[in-house]
């Protein structure tokens, strides 16, 4: 789900790119405020590595097979580490696979990083909204919800940017046929992404609770 | 797996003599001014341009063919889709295909921009080391911790995937049966990917302890050197930004 070199107009890539900066700025504005802010560094770094890694792990759902997009769990363990994490993970991507490119860095770590950003607050809300809940039924909940809407707002911004910027002649009727259609393909996709990221997490609250933001 | 970004970065040529902090604003201006094309008769200019860059790097083919495998598939969708789809004005018919001018249109300029960008990122990243490049980057003004983030991560990166590899064939080897898409199958995915975020954040914290001991994080001056300014690098970044503003400025006139 990254829009590749030579599809979008300079003026989107800019903008993509100003965006991205204040959502940098806003993370290691965040970071910089805990007490010793190069603490969690080596972790979120080898997080995003590991990350990187695990996103190249392909469920076959027959007749294809599809892999995890992992920004929602992304946003839930790494919190205001995971817009920088998305951004490394995404210039890796690009200049080793040629997924994406460097010209839409700013605009695919919009698309991938402003929902983590997003799913990153819904998992907290286990907390305020999810306190009533049994903790393992909030935990798994806001973990669904969190991969979910991770991959749900990604896919939106992804197909509406590059349906509506493709320089090409569809009108307008046949775009927002598109997006929709293409949103409705991938809502089961959303549902799996959700329960992935809930089966993760409660791993992860089982083997090594300290993962999870606290 | 051939996925490390510098294995060319020792060759000798023109681009791998340029200062990496004036090749990045060069090449990355260059790359911006080749997304702002849209003129159709400014093409054969930056694929003119893109040849030579490449030419001058003295990059291998086969470095290209093999970086181009996975965005070809990206190029095949674009051609597979737009000229059959996009537009009115129909140049060919056969049944129920017809060619339409307008998308063949867009698939040349999309092909062509992607090339150029691409290759010319390719001959950024080929013609550097990535540590020379992240050095380059924190002279430009690019935070430490972005800057520490993405060298550990590249550092430990292949070793990841070496963990995830031989932990996929162990489960394969204990009957594991990946073809099957059940809830099952699903719990020992999570459980693998649970396992490696568990690893690598193990392996964090001593990372980080060992960096400790070596004064990580302790606000230490480093010794200031004495910058000379390299005239070689000065003129490529003054001839690469003429091209980038010429480009820019022939697609608003034309």
């Amino acid at each position: 789900m990254h829009i590749s070199e030579g599809i979008l107009p300079a003026k989107v890539l800019i903008g993509g790119y100003a965006i991205a900066g204040l959502a940098t700025w806003y993370s290691l504005r965040e970071i910089n405020k805990q007490k010793n802010p190069t603490e969690g560094v080596p972790k979120a770094a080898l997080l995003t590595a590991a990350f990187f890694v695990s996103s190249s792990i392909h469920i076959p759902i027959p007749p294809a097979s599809v892999h995890f997009v992992l920004n929602g769990l992304l946003g839930a363990v790494l919190g205001c580490y995971a817009f920088p994490a998305i951004l490394i993970g995404l210039l890796f991507q690009a200049v080793m696979f040629g997924h994406g490119g460097l010209t839409t860095l700013g605009i695919n770590a919009v698309i991938m990083g402003v929902p983590a950003i997003i799913a990153a607050q819904i998992f907290q809300f286990r907390y305020s909204i999810g306190h009533r809940l049994k903790p393992h039924v909030s935990l798994n909940l806001f973990g669904f919800f969190a991969g979910a809407t991770g991959l749900g707002i990604a896919a939106l911004l992804f197909f509406g940017l590059t349906i509506t910027n493709i320089p090409s002649d569809f009108d307008a009727q046949t775009e927002q046929t598109a997006i929709f259609g293409l949103m409705l393909a991938h809502i089961p996709l959303m549902g799996i992404e959700g329960i992935f990221t809930a089966m993760v997490v409660s791993f992860l609250q089982r083997v090594k609770p300290e993962l999870l933001p606290s | 797996m051939r996925f490390a970004l510098d294995e060319y970065a020792h060759l000798k040529s023109p681009i791998h003599r340029w200062n990496p902090q004036y090749k990045l604003i060069g090449l990355l201006t260059l790359m911006f001014a080749f997304a702002t094309v849209e003129d159709l008769r400014l093409l054969p200019v930056i694929s003119t341009l893109t040849i030579i860059l490449y030419l001058l790097s003295r990059l291998p083919l086969s470095f290209l063919l093999t970086r181009l495998r996975y965005p070809g598939i990206f190029l095949f969708t674009v051609v597979a889709i737009l000229p059959f789809f996009s537009g009115e004005t129909v140049i060919w018919q056969w049944g129920i295909i017809t060619l339409r001018q307008e998308g063949l249109l867009a698939v040349v300029l999309i092909v062509c921009r992607f090339l150029a960008i691409f290759i010319t990122g390719l001959v950024l990243f080929g013609t550097s080391s990535f540590l020379n490049l992240i050095k380059a980057m924190r002279s430009l003004g690019l935070s430490p911790i972005l800057a520490d983030m993405m060298l550990l991560s590249y550092r430990y990166l292949f070793e990841l995937a070496y963990q995830l590899n031989t932990m996929q064939r162990s489960t394969r080897l204990r009957g594991f049966k990946p073809t099957q898409f059940s809830w099952r199958n699903l719990q020992v995915y999570a459980a693998l990917a649970g396992s490696l975020l568990v690893r690598s954040y193990q392996q964090s914290q001593e990372i980080y302890k060992a960096m400790q001991l070596r004064g990580y994080g302790t606000s230490m001056k480093s010794p200031q050197s004495k910058r000379s300014i390299d005239v070689y690098s000065v003129i490529a970044l003054i001839i690469t930004l003429a091209i980038a503003i010429g480009l820019i400025g022939l697609e608003f006139l034309l």
